[in-house]
């Protein structure tokens, strides 16, 4: 006897996220950095951003502190990050 | 096939099958597509058809159905904050509590064993709603679900109160719903601390045991401020409306009392933390006495009660929805 089930998934709604393809090079780039807004985020930050600089050659950094680290950046941050070719999302716990 | 797809909590499941799912949608009085509230995090739509198969997976009887819809529509609401305490480190679990006519209609436990097992509903309600964040969510663990240590109450951790053994207005009442009207309430919840007290007949001690219970949370793990919710059984119930306390009492002595000093944190390990700012300042454990949810609940004897605290202050709030 076969046992027809239903599945209990749900797919998201919208077009499917994707990873963007890695830069050739960091080189001149512009970075964002995206901070969670968790205790130690920005001293990791400033470490990151010390070693992108000098070992990889990024130009220019454009730093956001999300307002609450439980809920997603908002729609305007998000927007300001818009016009950098990569960005960083860190968690600082 | 269920287990193998890591679409279950460990536990067996009943296999969701057409037939069963069809008379679970319709015990919810909706249709198969019907939008029972919409996670924007993850994009979810969560449909009726999909909270009828984590029912059934979970082992709910039809009549449960409303109850687990209740609940879907209160952890969707913004103030919740779903997507944020599912994938915490923190670790926290759906805190439910039933009131109204249903806990009786749907045979709920609310006096021996009142958070444990004790009837299917409150098994199996609670369970629902974790098979639907892991399967709907994608809560599952080391991926959505970052829980470093997460609680036993993430399997289910579903109470309903004792109304017919206790003179104060119900949970649901205080916060809004109308009388005769079942509701269900939901908070984002660390595990519960049990706490003893059985040698006073003074309230005011009773509750200085809960409050030295909640200041021991704020030390070792949250210092933030939110919603606690304190269950009382019965033993101690009964010395707090002798002596004519009512539950808003009960929430004026602990905002009173549950608070301690930045500095506090000294004595508990994290110096390191403490000097960052005024340790002479005051934390409360609630931002005003309505944050404190009084749940009347637990058997007949002995002098316990629990304090389940916040997943992350006021991060997620309870919320309350009628069924």
């Amino acid at each position: 006897m076969t046992l027809k089930v239903l599945d209990p998934r749900l797919d998201a709604e919208g077009e499917a996220m994707t990873l963007a393809m890695p830069l050739p090079s960091l080189e001149g780039a512009t970075v964002g950095l995206l901070d969670n807004a968790k205790i130690g985020t920005a001293v990791l930050f400033d470490h990151v951003q010390q070693i992108l600089a000098s070992r990889f050659g990024v130009r220019e950094f454009i730093r956001r502190r999300k307002p609450d680290s439980s809920r997603p950046a908002p729609p305007e941050m998000l927007g300001e990050l818009s016009a950098v070719d990569a960005v960083i999302s860190a968690i600082g716990d | 096939m269920f287990q193998r797809n890591g679409w279950t909590d460990g536990l067996p499941i009943v296999p969701p099958t057409e037939d069963l799912v069809r008379r679970f949608v319709d015990a919810g009085g909706l249709g198969p597509a019907d939008v029972v509230g919409v996670e924007p995090v993850r994009r979810r739509r969560i449909t009726a058809e999909k909270v009828a198969i984590a029912a059934v997976m979970a082992g709910c009887l039809p009549g449960y159905v409303p109850v687990v819809m209740a609940l879907v529509r209160a952890v969707c609401e913004p103030a919740y904050g779903l997507h944020g305490c599912t994938a915490s480190t923190g670790g926290s679990a759906p805190f439910v509590v039933v009131n109204g006519p249903i806990r009786r209609a749907l045979d709920m436990n609310a006096t021996h064993n009142a958070l444990a097992n004790g009837s299917r509903a409150n098994a199996t309600i609670g369970r629902a709603l974790r098979l639907l964040i892991i399967n709907v969510l994608g809560g599952i663990p080391g991926r959505l679900d970052r829980s470093t240590l997460g609680h036993p109450g993430k399997f289910t951790f579903c109470v309903a109160e004792d109304e017919e053994d206790s003179p104060w207005p119900s949970l649901a009442a205080e916060r809004g719903v109308p009388a005769g009207a079942s509701a269900v309430t939901v908070l984002a919840a660390e595990s519960p601390h049990q706490i003893m007290n059985e040698w006073t007949a003074d309230p005011r001690e009773i509750l200085d045991t809960y409050a030295a219970a909640i200041r021991a949370n704020m030390l070792t793990y949250s210092i933030w401020a939110g919603h606690y919710a304190l269950v009382i059984a019965k033993q101690q119930r009964d010395i707090i409306v002798a002596a004519g306390w009512s539950k808003a009492d009960i929430r004026g002595y602990v905002f009173e009392t549950a608070r301690v000093r930045r500095g506090d944190w000294r004595t508990v390990g994290k110096s390191a933390v403490a000097g960052r700012k005024d340790e002479g300042r005051v934390y409360t454990a609630l931002r005003s006495p309505d944050d404190l949810l009084v749940v009347a609940a637990g058997g007949p004897a002995g002098g316990f009660g629990v304090v389940v605290p916040p997943w992350y202050g006021a991060k997620s709030l309870a919320v309350t929805t009628i069924i």
